[in-house]
């Protein structure tokens, strides 16, 4: 189980994320909801540990988080994978290097930098392409490819880390319609066949109903929503997303008529492939 | 053409009066600048005895020159000005490569992505400064003094020299780099090593190798000037038959030079597209 006691991030006077608290069952999809700037993406990077908390802490089990240095803390970055907005794939390295990187903290820094990397390493990184129907892409360059396909190495990546969370942050935001639904229900079908806890931060309210289990809305760095997708009324969307409101919902919200169910609201079935 | 009417011009005057009235100062820095720009000009011209006279008295000597430079002949000492030229070549190639063996590591600990703290590059950067601002003429002069004539105070006159160089312009392509890419090897859990080998070589390999290339080719003509001073290489027998004024052979021993050169440039142009080329570096 994770834990979030009291979590801060100041960076200078601003708190990016001010006294945050929760905690989340393994296997739990949860959707982080809010404006832009609101601290879903220092929240989620904390969580890896790739910002570094002001004050507060993070436990998983047994395990404080906010306390790991050195090779505990690459162990536990490995195991809370990142998904980021713009993939952060090394774009002059083929696909298959990229997926491998998930691999790093588990094999020994000489074999990974002189690029002996182990068959089963190599099987477990193409399998995991395989999964996302891109296998054929493996060496190929990771920056030939289109901006939905390079989310999916991405997500490969993240598999191959084999993690007991994964935290997307906005992994959605640079792609089209037809590559969102394709890498949601990607990050859908990894919760609930691994059932890896997954935190994707969302702008878009409607996908966010759709796919999640729980909601944590947060506005200014604060926690202010923290419950199952239903029990978000459109007031406390509207008091989220302040004059946004209409945007993210839907203009149907206007006439006052409910947020209808999207498409993704159905599990796609598991081994089908995601494209 | 269409007239545009201007409503009311006396309003505009008012409401921007800094477009319409511009200081006497702001429109006088322009040309003020250039007149002193002339002025610095025409007085280093004045104190450094520049006369077009001499010159176009002395133009008939460069005719001269170039007409007995015709036709480029080795005589016989071809085989000489070959071995010569080898020398000069492998003087470039051995010494830049030491340059860029040195400098990659000293270049990451100068770059702020690498190293944040100020502190520590600050002497780094000064350190790469000062061996880059002395010429790498003046080195192969101190290290003819150290390990004596020939083509090795050749060599370690370009390494030293271009230490310096290419470690500034490695660790700008350094901090150019992408910080994302980066950011992507350590939340996957990789250490500082696995950062900068998969997150920064690749991105940073092809700037810093075109670097390369371009240095070895423009210290083919840099080792051909430390030749003359005593370095080794073709420079010391283009010294030479200039003093006995064997020009047929200055005009050969020049001609073999520029084809080194333009056949470098042409086999680093071939190389440097296959670096930045549609494959995967790894």
């Amino acid at each position: 189980m994770l834990v979030v006691e009291g979590l801060t991030c100041r960076f200078g006077a601003k708190a990016a994320v001010d006294n945050a608290s929760f905690s989340v069952e393994p296997g739990t999809f949860v959707g982080v909801i809010g404006r832009s700037g609101a601290g879903k993406s220092t929240l989620l990077r904390m969580i890896n540990r790739l910002a570094e908390p002001t004050s507060g802490r993070i436990l998983f089990d047994d395990l404080d988080v906010t306390a790991l240095r050195g090779r505990n803390l690459r162990k536990w970055r490995a195991r809370s994978a990142m998904i980021f907005q713009q993939f952060n794939l090394v774009g002059r390295l083929d696909v298959l290097t990229n997926v491998l990187m998930g691999r790093l903290a588990d094999i020994p820094a000489w074999r990974s930098l002189a690029q002996l990397w182990p068959e089963a390493d190599r099987a477990l990184a193409m399998s995991a392409l395989e999964q996302f129907d891109i296998a054929q892409y493996a060496a190929q360059r990771a920056d030939q490819l289109s901006g939905g396909q390079q989310q999916r190495v991405a997500i490969a990546r993240a598999l191959v880390q084999q993690p007991d969370i994964i935290l997307a942050d906005e992994p959605i935001a640079s792609l089209d319609p037809r590559n969102t639904k394709i890498v949601m229900d990607a990050l859908l079908r990894i919760n609930k066949h691994f059932g890896i806890t997954v935190f994707c931060n969302l702008h878009s309210l409607e996908l966010a109903r759709g796919y999640c289990d729980r909601l944590i809305g947060m506005s200014a760095g604060r926690v202010v929503f923290d419950g199952a997708p239903a029990a978000l009324t459109d007031h406390i969307a509207r008091e989220l997303y302040d004059l946004e409101a209409n945007e993210v919902m839907g203009h149907e919200v206007m006439g006052g008529a409910p947020v209808p169910a999207p498409d993704g609201a159905t599990v796609p079935a598991l081994g089908t492939v995601a494209a | 053409m269409t007239k545009v009417s201007i409503p009311e011009p006396e309003g505009l005057r008012a409401r921007y009066p800094d477009v319409f009235e511009r200081p006497a100062s702001a429109r006088l820095a322009w040309p003020l600048m250039l007149l002193v720009a002339l002025a610095i000009f025409v007085f280093g011209l004045v104190h450094l005895g520049f006369s077009p006279w001499r010159m176009l008295n002395g133009l008939h000597q460069l005719g001269w020159i170039t007409l007995m430079m015709l036709p480029p002949n080795p005589g016989s000492s071809l085989p000489t000005y070959l071995h010569a030229l080898g020398e000069t070549l492998s003087i470039a190639l051995l010494g830049t490569t030491l340059a860029a063996v040195f400098a990659l590591p000293v270049s990451l600990l100068a770059a702020k992505n690498i190293v944040p703290s100020n502190i520590f590059r600050f002497p780094i950067r000064r350190f790469l400064d000062t061996i880059r601002g002395v010429d790498t003429l003046i080195w192969a002069l101190v290290w003819i003094n150290v390990v004596g004539l020939g083509p090795f105070a050749g060599v370690l006159a370009i390494a030293v020299s271009d230490f310096g160089a290419l470690g500034k312009l490695f660790s700008e392509a350094i901090e150019g780099a992408d910080r994302k890419q980066v950011e992507g090897i350590r939340a996957s859990g990789g250490n500082a090593l696995h950062e900068i080998r998969f997150g920064l070589m690749p991105q940073v390999f092809p700037v810093i190798a075109g670097q390369v290339l371009y240095f070895i080719e423009s210290n083919t003509r840099s080792a051909t000037i430390i030749g003359i001073v005593g370095a080794g290489g073709i420079g010391l027998q283009l010294a030479e038959q200039i003093r006995v004024l064997e020009w047929q052979k200055v005009s050969f021993l020049i001609l073999m030079v520029l084809i080194a050169v333009a056949v470098i440039d042409w086999i680093s142009s071939k190389l440097r597209f296959a670096i930045i080329g549609p494959r995967a570096v790894v």
